[in-house]
């Protein structure tokens, strides 16, 4: 598993450099497009597995969930931190300012908080029953914010985001050889989260 | 359907004894007012009192917010100090003690605000074109806070640090209300008109909080 | 009679394991001591039994519809709130209504005078928190009682009381009293030596 990804992501990191064309306008660093993008879903994707775990925590007892759950959002938070420093190179490049309370920006950032919240709770209490039980109360209880600030936060701020590649009118409108890279980029990032999940 | 009764006298009774308890020992009370106080009066000085009407309302609530975290954070670690928390614990159900503590809080918040809110417009020189608006708003943030608020002090209770770490927990999870709760208050500010969706919206964040409470709190 | 059953309980503090698959049945209608040295988890046995801690396996059986009450050195009362308060308060939890005459009678069978119910908790001696803790406990009329030491700062009146009203309590009860004091171990039934 381990050398299929070196070799994937060697695979993908030659792509980007040699088959993906320069961004109109934008130069050869706007290519960090495809280390944001799969950053930021790995960001998301462990948040919602640490919750998972954590549910799992609270009904089973069970305390390998609670280290998974720990893991997961140890993970987060550092796929998050890559993520938030690559969108604002990016920002900087195509919007001229690395941060603009974007609807995007700002919920990452509550990751963040929400992440560096909960790593710090989990520092602050001793006792390895009540730590495993207050922070997987706390990550379940924070997995809730998440839908209502989908919701409030484009009321609240105006976007310059791109949209998602596959946006609401169900069109891809992308550059295939673009769009292929990217994607496998996605997949890359995903399992080489499954398999750091997975180390024991 | 007597269980729900005898719970609700639980709480009555848990309700009034913070009360009498709080009115003995002022400082908790004492500390939030003050704090707000402070805030405000240093950022009114700072500025002349002269702020535009969408800054004024965020200073509001984040003066609102950090009063909030020196007063609400010691509700359940007070009591684990003095060595009270087991005893109630031990003679109250775990849903009156929670529900108990957060109408505490909550009262205690409707009287930080109601001391605040009037020396803040005050000190800034600002009116309020639409005082239903304004208070409507105010109690539907404040309700949220509360139960967030009573939930996070019941997970700092045994964290070190934990003046530092109230706020750093509540920020994230009372943000949805914190948002809407602004631009709320400078449209009761101004008198623009309101997006009345951020109102029902902040009313189901509430009802989500207290439940999510409620249920969380029986795994602590 | 109704008993307190630990079927296969497991319980460590970190690395320190307290129980082992420990089975007990622990009978009502008497007074059951429980001794052992300093950290063989007399203590943590009553926890378990009232289930204010949860084992890490195994099962805690009590029977239905029965109410816990405590005197334990962790447990204190309201020091902002005078004796009759704290009696009332804690009665009130459990549903019930306290007369001034009913506190009174609280306070002579723990040997509290009736001026010591006017004064706020924290003005207590060590000695009148033990009987008020201990009035708390007689109020609320619980079912089972989990006793930790309990006459350990009292007087020889105090024990007096205090033996008597477990031993009057007993036949209806189920009382566990954790303690290493050669007077407290000889008013039980029967006795659990720890470590099991």
């Amino acid at each position: 598993m381990n050398k299929i990804l070196i070799v994937l992501t060697a695979a993908i990191v030659a792509a980007i450099i040699f088959f993906v064309p320069p961004i109109r306008g934008l130069g050869e660093l706007a290519k960090i497009i495809f280390f944001h993008v799969p950053t930021a879903w790995v960001a998301v994707i462990a948040f919602f597995t640490g919750a998972w775990y954590a549910a799992k925590f609270l009904r089973t007892n069970d305390f390998t969930a609670d280290e998974l759950s720990a893991r997961a959002a140890k993970l987060g938070f550092v796929f998050v931190l890559l993520s938030t420093a690559s969108g604002a190179i990016f920002s900087k490049l195509t919007w001229g300012a690395y941060w603009n309370w974007d609807p995007r920006q700002t919920t990452i950032f509550v990751l963040i908080l929400i992440y560096g919240a909960y790593l710090t709770l989990r520092s602050a209490v001793a006792d390895e029953k009540v730590r495993a039980k207050v922070s997987a109360v706390y990550s379940l209880f924070s997995v809730l914010t998440v839908p209502f600030l989908v919701f409030i936060v484009p009321r609240m701020f105006f976007s310059l985001h791109p949209e998602p590649v596959l946006n609401s009118s169900g069109r891809v409108q992308m550059d295939t050889v673009v769009l292929i890279v990217l994607i496998a980029s996605v997949i890359d990032a995903t399992l080489l989260f499954v398999q750091l999940m997975r180390r024991s | 359907m007597k269980s729900f009764v005898c719970r609700c006298e639980q709480v009555v009774a848990i309700v009034r004894k913070d009360f009498v308890v709080s009115l003995r020992r002022r400082a908790a009370l004492a500390a939030m007012m003050m704090f707000a106080l402070t805030a405000t009066a240093a950022l009114s000085l700072s500025t002349s009192g002269v702020v535009e009407p969408k800054i004024l309302s965020a200073l509001l609530w984040v003066i609102i917010f950090f009063a909030a975290g020196a007063g609400v954070a010691g509700t359940f670690d007070d009591e684990a100090q003095a060595g009270t928390l087991p005893t109630l614990k031990l003679y109250a159900d775990a849903q009156a003690v929670l529900f108990g503590k957060m109408i505490h809080v909550l009262a205690s918040l409707i009287s930080l605000t109601v001391f605040i809110v009037p020396t803040f417009l005050i000190l800034f020189d600002a009116d309020v074109a639409d005082g239903l608006l304004m208070v409507a708003t105010l109690l539907l943030g404040l309700i949220g806070l509360s139960a967030a608020g009573t939930l996070t002090a019941a997970l700092t209770t045994s964290a070190v640090a934990k003046g530092g770490l109230f706020p750093i927990l509540l920020f994230p999870v009372t943000l949805p209300i914190f948002l809407p709760a602004i631009s709320l208050t400078e449209a009761a500010l101004t008198g623009a008109a309101f997006d009345g969706g951020s109102l029902v919206m902040m009313m189901m964040f509430d009802a989500m909080l207290v439940t999510a409470a409620s249920i969380l709190y029986d795994y602590l | 009679m109704t008993a307190i059953e630990f079927r296969d309980v497991s319980l460590s503090f970190g690395r320190r394991e307290i129980f082992r698959h420990a089975t007990l049945n622990l009978r009502g209608g008497r007074v059951i001591g429980v001794v052992g040295a300093n950290g063989a988890g007399k203590s943590t046995l009553l926890k378990l039994a009232g289930k204010i801690i949860a084992p890490d396996a195994g099962t805690v059986a009590l029977p239905e519809g029965l109410t816990i009450g405590a005197v334990t050195p962790e447990m204190k009362l309201y020091g902002a709130l005078t004796g009759a308060e704290n009696l009332a308060f804690f009665a009130r939890l459990r549903g019930k209504v306290l007369s001034p005459e009913k506190i009174f009678e609280l306070g002579r069978r723990v040997g509290l005078e009736a001026q010591a119910f006017d004064v706020l908790a924290e003005n207590f001696s060590t000695g009148m928190r033990q009987r008020l803790k201990f009035a708390v406990l007689l109020a609320v009329d619980a079912d089972i009682w989990l006793l930790d030491e309990p006459t350990a700062n009292l007087d020889d009146d105090g024990r007096e009381k205090f033996f008597t009203e477990i031993r009057d309590a007993a036949p209806d009860k189920i009382i566990l009293l954790a303690t290493n004091d050669a007077t407290e171990v000889g008013i039980c039934d029967e006795v659990i030596r720890l470590p099991l």
